[in-house]
């Protein structure tokens, strides 16, 4: 693997038409252009692995039934509420601040 | 409207039932219509967004507070703008799960949890900024670690 260090508009070019260069850093975070012929996928990593990990819950190895019964015994009885209430942040902010 | 369902036989539903994800699920772009239905006995907490165009695809859920209190997913602005949202605290979340065989080895991913506006019904998974939270969050580890106490409503 080769490893380069770059200053804000320096930029590295990877075969004969990818470019790609850093506007600027903030803090842990790079800002990156990126010019390559539009018949190139550019991804964030993540996604790879994310589309992976939906891959393998859209293909579960056994009944999720069983997973109920699984989590029956140490998830908190909730009572049935509003649909999507109980599934929000707790300590709402208060939306007139 | 009627439609089969993975796991509940063959339903009826409403046009006003369903969540619409105009971006799809992450390896699943071209998936645009989910019902979330409830699996009974879970209080809530085990779900199932059924697609809708695809009857035997579905993806179980979970409701991440269920599991972690303090789960707190802080999404993006441009996230928020496309859900129409001010504040990530506008949302609800639900977190996608690898059901395992032993399904002790079940994990969810909390790193990507599906957001719903509640009053538009759009949806959108997101991937956090943020490294406190895995996509293959073992689920035993929730289990019986100890950390919840008896809670007071």
């Amino acid at each position: 693997m080769l490893i380069l260090q770059r200053k804000t508009g320096e930029s590295v070019t990877i075969g004969e038409d990818i470019t790609v260069t850093v506007l600027g850093v903030d803090g842990a975070r790079a800002r990156l252009a990126i010019s390559a012929p539009k018949d190139v996928l550019i991804l964030r990593s993540e996604l790879i692995t994310a589309a992976a990990a939906n891959q393998d819950a859209a293909n579960e190895e056994t009944t999720p039934l069983e997973l109920l019964e699984m989590i029956a015994g140490h998830t908190p009885a909730v009572p049935p509420a509003q649909p999507f209430e109980q599934n929000r942040m707790k300590g709402k902010e208060d939306s007139t601040s | 409207m009627k439609l089969q369902t993975k796991y509940f036989g063959q339903i009826d539903y409403g046009q006003e039932d369903i969540l619409t994800f105009p971006a799809g699920l992450f390896g699943f772009e071209e998936e645009h219509e989910f019902l979330l239905l409830p699996f009974e006995g879970s209080a809530g907490t085990l779900l199932c967004f059924q697609s809708v165009s695809t009857p035997a695809l579905a993806f179980t859920a979970m409701n991440p507070f269920a599991l972690m209190p303090e789960y707190a997913p802080e999404l993006q602005t441009q996230e928020l703008h496309s859900l129409g949202v001010e504040s990530s605290h506008d949302l609800a979340y639900y977190v996608l799960c690898v059901v395992k065989k032993p399904v002790a080895d079940s994990t969810v991913n909390l790193k990507c949890p599906v957001a719903v506006n509640p009053d538009t019904r759009q949806a959108q998974q997101v991937i956090l900024d943020t490294d406190d939270y895995e996509m293959r969050h073992p689920l035993a580890q929730f289990g019986d670690g100890g950390t919840r106490e008896a809670s007071a409503c």
